[in-house]
């Protein structure tokens, strides 16, 4: 097996030069293992002081759905831009299927593996899970295109 | 299956339409047939003709009339 494909880590620093998303945005802490163009995971430490918290919600603060959704997305997305020349790339988000199992609370190290299924022409399938205390707190399947690349191979608008 | 049965298949499963509108049907000529419709799309003709599309190709595919020309190219008869 290569260096490559035994994967390496980012630390929370370093995954910014692959993660384009920032402060309050950035929903990935550090990345464990990624494996280019294969799969990534890592973690999302959780405390009181998140931003979210003290308004979803009051009186039952837990981690929004759409944002569990969204770190399981920008881990993804380290598997892509991991790749030779696409460090930084923004990507979209085109079509999800989530399903979520349980809250995510302050306290919490929110675990996230993701796997890429497949990766051609700027489009990307695939899947992630997201865990707490080891139990599964809501899974995956993603669509996700980087935009820069996918505009190439689309046909031209028609002039009006 | 014939090549055109084939064709429309891709067509009709991809973006779910009716045979009957396929012969004028463009590109963005139906909500399906979006940047994400069209990737499906190839990758559909792909599979079923086991062919392997050129990058220039896919930009150039941008009716169903005008992909049968270019599939002709790839020895696919009609």
């Amino acid at each position: 097996m290569s260096d490559a494909a035994k994967g390496f880590s980012l630390n929370a620093l370093e995954l910014q030069k692959y993660q384009p998303n920032r402060y309050p945005f950035l929903m990935i802490d550090y990345v464990t293992e990624v494996i280019p163009g294969k799969c990534a995971k890592g973690y999302k430490n959780l405390t009181n002081n998140e931003w979210y918290f003290p308004h979803h919600f009051p009186e039952g603060p837990n981690m929004p759905g759409a944002l569990q959704l969204e770190a399981l997305a920008q881990m993804l997305t380290v598997a892509l831009t991991t790749l030779p020349g696409l460090a930084g790339s923004v990507t979209h988000a085109m079509k999800h299927i989530v399903r979520f199992r349980k809250e995510v609370l302050p306290g919490d190290r929110f675990e996230i593996e993701t796997e890429v299924i497949s990766w051609n022409r700027g489009m990307c399938k695939g899947v992630g899970r997201g865990y707490t205390n080891g139990e599964l707190a809501c899974e995956a399947e993603m669509l996700i295109t980087i935009p820069t690349i996918l505009e190439k191979y689309l046909p031209k608008k028609k002039e009006i | 299956m014939t090549n055109v049965e084939k064709y429309n298949k891709a067509f009709m499963e991809t973006f779910n339409v009716e045979e009957g509108i396929l012969s004028t049907l463009e590109y963005q000529g139906v909500d399906d047939w979006d940047s994400i419709g069209h990737m499906g799309l190839i990758t559909e003709l792909e599979d079923a003709f086991d062919i392997q599309i050129e990058t220039d190709d896919i930009v150039d595919f941008s009716s169903y009339q005008k992909g049968k020309e270019i599939l002709s190219k790839y020895g696919v008869a009609f």
